[in-house]
């Protein structure tokens, strides 16, 4: 059965290796904060090279405004540390080389069956994993823009910061 | 998070937490890392640290100890400081790493924890081009080992927190 990866659902707590090749939680990679979860299909996409131009313009902005950006492909950790420290990221990458979160979410693209790997997929996530939003980007003007992610995280920090309306005598 | 300090004494601590001694790389003593989990500064050198780093059942390892000259010291937000932090997300994750800090506002050393392949890498510790380093072996009892941060955050989680602690606390102070 399909996961529904709907907004207002949670997402599945996926364990997989980082591109170090360490075992981590996507609900501790989270922590306390809203979190900008993709899935690519692999570095050798041009769209997602693209694509990745986008999150690494955001990255000034996400370092800096408690933010999380968690990357998953089925590249190997090798290859993703590799494509990882080319673009200069500063984020985990996830590696699911066996394929089993893929299956489980329901994220393959079975249009490809060369190199199998996910559907181009990004979420906003709440800290407890709730999906804000959802953007199937098989084609490439569904992805989210820089704005759109930047409102999303917006609209998440706001519900979930006690302090939003800043303190002030 | 609770407040946890560490320091690099002449001689073993009666009230430490967890501790160890130290060598430097060719073997001679450079006295001992202690470390305590409690509220009030319990040693003139401490600093507080990430306490998610020491753990008395960790191993051996080695350590880039980095620590600011006498009288020296370098407020958290200075760019080579942030630009330190980057280059330590960039990189591949050591064992524990976590900065050290006496007040609220300023960046007063880091620490680097490495065993195995990552030993090597702890010549090119980025917070190294900040302050001095000193490259230690540790016995085994104080050091562990935490997750690497996830990236991309460089901000503290409230100022009084050692980076890369990676949350607010939701408990009172």
């Amino acid at each position: 059965m399909t996961i529904d990866l709907s907004p207002g659902r949670p997402f599945p707590d996926i364990e997989l290796d980082d591109h170090a090749g360490n075992r981590r939680r996507l609900a501790v990679l989270v922590g306390g904060d809203p979190v900008v979860l993709q899935f690519f299909r692999g570095w050798w996409c041009p769209k997602e090279q693209a694509f990745f131009r986008r999150l690494i313009a955001l990255q000034d902005e996400a370092e800096v405004a408690y933010s999380r950006i968690v990357s998953v492909s089925v590249d190997t950790p090798a290859v993703s540390a590799a494509f990882r420290a080319g673009l200069g990221a500063r984020w985990t990458f996830l590696s699911d080389t066996d394929r089993t979160a893929q299956a489980e979410l329901g994220l393959r693209e079975t249009t490809d069956t060369l190199n199998d790997p996910y559907l181009p997929a990004v979420f906003t996530l709440f800290p407890d994993l709730t999906i804000h939003r959802a953007y199937d980007g098989y084609w490439f003007w569904g992805r989210p823009t820089t704005e759109e992610l930047r409102r999303d995280m917006r609209e998440i920090s706001t519900a979930v910061r006690a302090d939003w309306a800043a303190p002030a005598a | 998070m609770t407040r946890c300090w560490l320091a690099l004494l002449e001689s073993p601590a009666t009230d430490a937490t967890a501790q160890a001694r130290a060598y430097e790389a060719d073997g001679s003593p450079a006295g001992w890392l202690a470390a305590w989990r409690q509220h009030v500064k319990p040693a003139r050198a401490a600093r507080r640290v990430d306490d998610r780093l020491v753990d008395v059942d960790g191993g051996p390892g080695w350590v880039s100890l980095v620590l600011p000259p006498d009288g020296a010291r370098l407020p958290f937000d200075d760019l080579a400081v942030q630009q330190a932090r980057r280059r330590v997300l960039a990189e591949p994750p050591q064992d524990a790493l976590s900065t050290l800090m006496r007040d609220a506002s300023h960046f007063e050393g880091a620490i680097t924890v490495a065993r195995g392949m990552g030993v090597a890498r702890l010549n090119d510790d980025p917070f190294a081009r900040i302050f001095p380093a000193r490259i230690l072996r540790i016995g085994a009892g104080v050091l562990g080992a935490a997750a690497a941060p996830a990236g991309p955050v460089i901000e503290r989680y409230g100022s009084a927190n050692p980076w890369p602690w990676d949350r607010f606390d939701t408990r009172a102070p």
